[in-house]
């Protein structure tokens, strides 16, 4: 059980309540999972440094060539947020399959990402974007890729005992660049995915330029597939090239046989099929060819 | 029949206390000084209890007692037979993870919650039985020891006509092995009740039971009382489809209320209801099925191996009841049929929504697909050929009765979905282009039907009481119906107001349905068996002619009587007589009335992923007299809903005898993105002159086609057969690379 | 214990609670608000729907603390005295609720859907309930009730 429960007004005062309360205190955002975790047993903190009233942190804009995203910011506003639908489709469309309606109301990306789980649709979208996180510390702040801040399922490198992350930031997408979202999974609705792939790819003068290939869960973090993004550089950007690239993913992604997902076998083909159906579909976006962004 | 009140979408009575929130489930209920129970679970799917120790719970300040097998009178239950304990005691065996040893009673919910991590019990593990198949091996260890030296408890045999020659008449020979999931029924209201004891000493439940009078019947023995000496009240029933037929909380209260002498009130969570309750019959099944070229079937053989988990609840009625229908509402003229019922460590099976009779829709009516495949015949006219009629001999060698409304409905969905009929031969639309270059579309068909009433030589009888107030003119001002039939939400209420409004020639508004009360409203038997419509109705109706005439004898005679009561006991047998299977042969007269279904499904296929999406779907119901046709349609959409499900997404997963699916989050029902978004209810009437108006049950019946004609709409789109489903994604994926 | 304060459909209330206690819990036994049902207790099925600051949220898993100062509103705050909500009639003249159980979170779903969009299309209440399950009614009643009751408020003209 909980013995208090606080709402700290500054990153400042929410750093100082870590720091005074010792162990047993952390932050909670939307508090979707923990109470969860904590209900599971899992979770031991028992002060509860609330974030969603400090003000600045529930921006989204753009600055400086990247989208912000602050701290409090829910699934829902993500999804419905016109800066990210036509600048960076691939996380609306991600942040709009999280869970049912009441859950994307609540739920944050960031929280989607400190808890660190390889199945989160919102961190694949972000790792696509090659997103960074500022993590607030009583030292100071600093950018980290959100790639370093996974320790394993469920575990965030980044300690909601002692510090919290403010913000997230990633480039906008500009012309000649694309993206897309897609996912598996056993029911349409209020459900983790077997799968998801989001990819970021750009392209000019008749060759792709750079891809960037997200995918979950297939690792005990999100999964970026290297090989397939660096040999998709310079291809001509058609439906042979995101058919090889998607297999060269496959190839390299491993999901284990997961008793409620599926057979390892099924989810490595399921991974050439996503990612070829994302790839494709961002190729004609960055292409210039007609689909359009996840609100058009 | 021209009627006035029936047929009309008068307001559900409870609807408006729904929508506002203000109905009180038996959770909403708190009384003065209760306290709270907390249930201690076995911890293994197997297992002799070896020692319990409750000495920790007893001391922590708040407890008041602890409850053990100790303190009940009569510790062996069961629906049916009594092969469970109330609560396991040390020397006992506990069989699946639903056994109890104990029940911790304390001042709040709290202090129960950690009194219960303090009962200490010791195991001995014995080997857990998990595979039906395997459980019926001589040398499979025996679940119940004490019940016999096998673990099969039903044998149901049926030889009708001769098989083998059958089989040398056919042409064609289609053979098959299904297995159908294990399904939870996921009543969104979790079970949860208060027991006490009420002013003139009667131990008293509050809860959501299906068949409260049964309830009685059971806990009175428990606590050594006369059955008068308790009673239970059902303040409303959030969902139940045959899940709450067994008892979940209703005797624990009992036993309580009946131990502390102060109110108990016990509320499951979600994860006791997916853990501790029971679940649908899985099936494993041999099938094969003879036709002659133009389609007219010669015989079917199969073997039905029905998973009881650990104990019997209803597995035997279940069974029977499927395996009367094994054929379907098809003509065959010689079978050879087995069923076996098998005790094994899984979760304990028991009715769900169609009671057996939906897994042996599944086969049945995958056998006709898989024929009209092999026979290149339109599965619409192949079904048209076979169908039953009245006077056709089914497959217990009985006679259908009067108001066969199966052709009826079937043509209807048909016509509806854009088939064709010119002179007897029928053909399929076309399905018009698919959505995308790695999408399949196709379209089937499917049947279904299910007995009315308890069978096979039950007693079925119903009680219903009708008291008149009458003003001064001796006119009637108002109807109070008194009826034991628990309203799960399909609308007892409503329909026996309609009912009564219409015989009684009054307006449905002057009808008031009192609350299920055992102490209060005469017996009605269950809710269950798509029986309520015909049984209570039946009751209903007589007793209404008997108030009318008392009535007129009290005008009649100038008596100044303003109130009339009345009570009618109506016998399902008065119509005919049923009968147990022959112990041999399985002839037998097995039912007293039907219902029908036929649904069709349009669907997509994913040739890639194997994801299927049905596009379209068109259900027809065949339901004699339409009482009430908005209540008929969310019948119909509510039993497709389920079929769905069934169908493509739900798996009650175990492994060893412990369940894998745990929460909502990993059991899949489906949502409303999963349906389809045209859906289209037909209803036909065909009256059974045996029913109220000529009215049928429908309540089970419209689950029953659903998965047969979602599966067989694969099997159209991708040209794979699905005979272990759900039909997940990787199941139809893996068919289609098996095909490549 | 740390006070709640909010403003419960339309009034403001103060009340006790443990810094864990979850605003289902809080509204069911201290406030006596019965109506808000809980099915899963885990955030998967939205009987539990509340509306905070007008968002739905699965109160079952809502930390109480965190509607301090917030608007809530539950399904006992949509009617007005024995005058039903034009979503709660309409439920009632399609014929909607089957059990029940889930229906109060089925209205706090829709109540959110048309204060936001009151003319939504078929798919727009499709995903407006797709956080609600219903075991009963196969979801075709309930969606119709939600269109009727757009048409119906839109006629009225009335904000809801
Ligand atoms: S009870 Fe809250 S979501 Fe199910
Ligand atoms: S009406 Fe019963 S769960 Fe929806």
């Amino acid at each position: 059980m909980w013995d208090d429960y606080l709402f700290p007004h500054s990153v400042k005062e929410a750093l100082d309540m870590l720091e005074a309360r010792g162990a047993d205190v952390r932050i909670i955002a939307g508090g979707t999972d923990l109470a969860l975790q904590r209900q599971g047993g899992r979770n031991p903190a028992t002060v509860m440094v609330d974030i969603t009233r400090i003000s600045g942190l529930e921006r989204i804009e753009e600055r400086d060539g990247y989208i912000h995203v602050g701290a409090r910011v829910t699934h829902a506003q993500v999804a419905a947020s016109p800066l990210i639908r036509s600048r960076a489709g691939v996380l609306a469309e991600a942040c709009g399959s999280v869970g049912g309606p009441q859950i994307r109301n609540v739920g944050t990306l960031v929280g989607n990402v400190v808890n660190a789980l390889p199945a989160a649709d919102g961190a694949i979208g972000l790792t696509a974007l090659d997103a960074q996180a500022e993590v607030a510390e009583r030292t100071g702040r600093r950018w980290t890729p959100i790639s370093d801040l996974y320790a394993g399922v469920g575990r965030c490198t980044v300690d909601s005992c002692q510090a919290m992350i403010t913000q997230l930031r990633f480039k906008a997408l500009g012309d000649g660049e694309g993206d897309a979202f897609e996912r598996l999974a056993k029911r349409k609705a209020l459900i983790l995915p077997i799968l998801n792939a989001a990819v970021v790819v750009g392209v000019d003068g008749g060759a792709v330029k750079s891809a960037r290939i997200a995918i979950g869960p297939v690792a005990t973090k999100p999964f970026v597939a290297t090989d397939a993004a660096e040999w998709l550089i310079g291809q001509a950007p058609d439906a042979a090239a995101a058919a090889n690239a998607a297999k060269l993913a496959a190839q390299t992604a491993e999901p284990r046989y997961s008793l409620l997902r599926g057979s390892a076998e099924y989810r490595k083909s399921m991974v050439e099929v996503l990612v070829r159906r994302a790839l494709t579909r961002a190729l004609a976006l960055a292409s210039g060819e007609g689909g359009g962004h996840a609100d058009s | 029949m021209s009627t006035r009140v029936l047929g009309q979408n008068v307001p559900k009575k409870d609807a408006a206390t729904k929508v506002r929130g203000s109905r009180r489930f038996p959770q909403d209920f708190d009384m003065k000084g209760q306290l709270h129970a907390k249930v201690i679970w076995s911890e293994h799917p197997h297992a002799h209890v070896v020692k319990i120790d409750t000495s920790r719970a007893e001391a922590l300040p708040g407890v008041v007692k602890v409850i053990t097998a100790e303190d009940v009178s009569v510790n062996e239950y069961g629906i049916i037979i009594q092969d469970q304990h109330v609560l396991a005691g040390e020397g006992d065996r506990v069989r699946w993870l639903g056994d109890r040893i104990a029940i911790v009673v304390a001042e709040s919910e709290k202090v129960a919650r950690e009194a219960r991590r303090l009962v200490e019990v010791e195991y001995d593990p014995l080997p857990v039985v998990s595979d039906p198949r395997e459980a019926m091996k001589p040398e499979a260890p025996l679940v119940h020891e004490e019940r016999g030296d096998s673990n099969v408890f039903r044998h149901i045999k049926i030889q009708k006509g001769d098989w083998e020659k059958g089989f040398a008449e056919a042409d064609v020979v289609v053979e098959s092995y299904y297995v159908t999931p294990y399904v939870e029924h996921v009543y969104m209201q979790p079970d949860a009740g208060i027991g006490y004891i009420d002013d003139e000493g009667r131990v008293t439940v509050i809860s959501s039971a299906q068949w409260p009078d049964h309830d009685q019947r059971q806990i009175a023995p428990m606590l050594d009382l006369p059955q008068d000496q308790t009673r239970e009240i059902v303040p409303a029933i959030g969902g139940a489809f045959g899940g709450r037929e067994d008892m979940h909380v209703q005797h624990l209260l009992a036993l309580c209320a009946y131990c502390v002498r102060r109110p108990v009130k016990m509320v499951f969570d979600r994860n006791e209801v997916m853990i501790r309750t029971g679940k649908r019959h899985p099936w494993y099944v041999k099938y094969r099925t003879g036709a002659r070229k133009d389609g007219t079937l010669t015989a079917v053989e199969m073997e039905i191996i029905s998973d009881s988990g650990a104990y019997a609840s209803t597995t035997v009625p279940v069974l029977e009841a499927g395996t009367s229908f094994a054929a379907g509402p098809y003509v065959v003229p010689n079978a050879k049929v087995d069923s076996y019922a098998v005790y094994t460590n899984n979760a304990v099976t028991m009715a769900m929504r169609g009671f057996g009779t939906t897994q042996s829709a599944f086969i049945y009516e995958m056998q006709m697909s898989k024929l009209a495949d092999a026979l290149d015949m339109d599965p619409v006219e192949l079904r048209m050929k076979n169908l039953f009629q009245d006077g056709s001999i089914g497959l217990t060698g009985h006679e259908m009765p009067q108001g066969v409304g199966i052709g009826e409905t079937l043509k209807e969905v048909a016509l509806a979905a854009g088939w064709k009929e010119e002179r007897g031969r029928w053909s399929k639309p076309d399905l018009g282009a698919a959505s995308g270059p790695h999408k399949r579309r196709g379209m089937a068909v499917a049947c279904g039907l299910k007995n009315v009433g308890y069978s096979f030589g039950s007693d079925d009888k119903a009680t219903v009481g009708v008291q008149l107030a009458l003003d001064e003119s001796g006119e009637i001002a108002r109807v109070t119906v008194l009826s034991g039939a628990c309203d799960v939400g399909m609308g007892a209420q409503t329909f026996l107001a309609q009912m009564a409004a219409e015989a009684l020639g009054v307006s449905y508004d002057q009808v008031r349905v009192a609350m299920v009360d055992t102490a209060k409203v005469p017996d009605s038997g269950s809710c269950s068996a798509s029986r309520l419509v015909w049984i209570s109705g039946n009751a209903l109706v007589r007793a209404c002619q008997e108030a009318l005439e008392r009535r007129d004898q009290i005008l009649l005679a100038e008596t100044g009587e303003t109130f009339v009561e009345t009570e009618h006991e109506f016998h399902g047998r008065s119509v005919h007589e049923t009968h147990p299977y022959d112990p041999e042969t399985g002839m037998t007269v097995p039912h007293f009335a039907y219902g029908y279904a036929a649904q069709v499904a349009l669907v997509e296929v994913d040739a890639e992923t194997g994801e299927t999406e049905i596009l379209k779907f068109w259900a027809a119901q065949d339901v004699g007299k339409s009482v009430n046709p908005a209540m008929i349609d969310g019948q119909s959409a509510g039993g497709v809903h389920m079929g769905v499900g069934y169908a493509l997404t739900e798996e009650y997963i175990q492994q060893e005898g412990v369940p894998k699916t745990r929460h909502l989050a990993d059991y899949y029902v489906p949502t409303v993105m999963d349906m389809p978004l045209e859906f289209t209810s037909i209803t036909v009437e065909v009256p059974d002159p045996s029913g109220p108006y000529g009215a049928k049950g429908i309540g089970e019946m419209t689950t029953l086609p659903t998965a047969p004609a979602v599966i067989s709409a694969i099997h159209d789109a991708a040209g794979v057969w699905i005979d272990q489903f759900p039909a997940t994604a990787e199941r139809v994926w893996w068919a289609m690379q098996a095909k490549k | 214990m740390p006070t709640l304060e909010m403003i419960l459909n339309g009034k403001e209330v103060s009340v006790e609670v443990e810094p864990g206690d979850l605003l289902a819990h809080v509204l069911r036994e201290k406030l006596g608000l019965i109506g808000t049902k809980i099915s899963c207790g885990e955030g998967e099925c939205g009987s539990c729907t509340v509306l905070v600051d007008g968002f739905t949220v699965t109160s079952c898993i809502y930390p109480a603390m965190k509607a301090h100062g917030r608007e809530v509103t539950t399904i006992e705050g949509l009617a007005k005295g024995s005058q039903l909500h034009p979503i709660q009639q309409a439920f009632v003249d399609v014929t909607a609720p089957q059990c029940g159980y889930c229906i109060p979170g089925m209205v706090m779903s829709a109540k959110a859907l048309l204060d936001e969009n009151p003319h939504p299309t078929q798919e727009e209440i499709r995903m407006g309930i797709s956080g609600n399950i219903c075991r009963c009614t196969g979801y075709y009643q309930i969606v119709e009730a939600i269109e009727l009751a757009a048409q119906r408020m839109a006629e009225e003209g009335g904000a809801p």
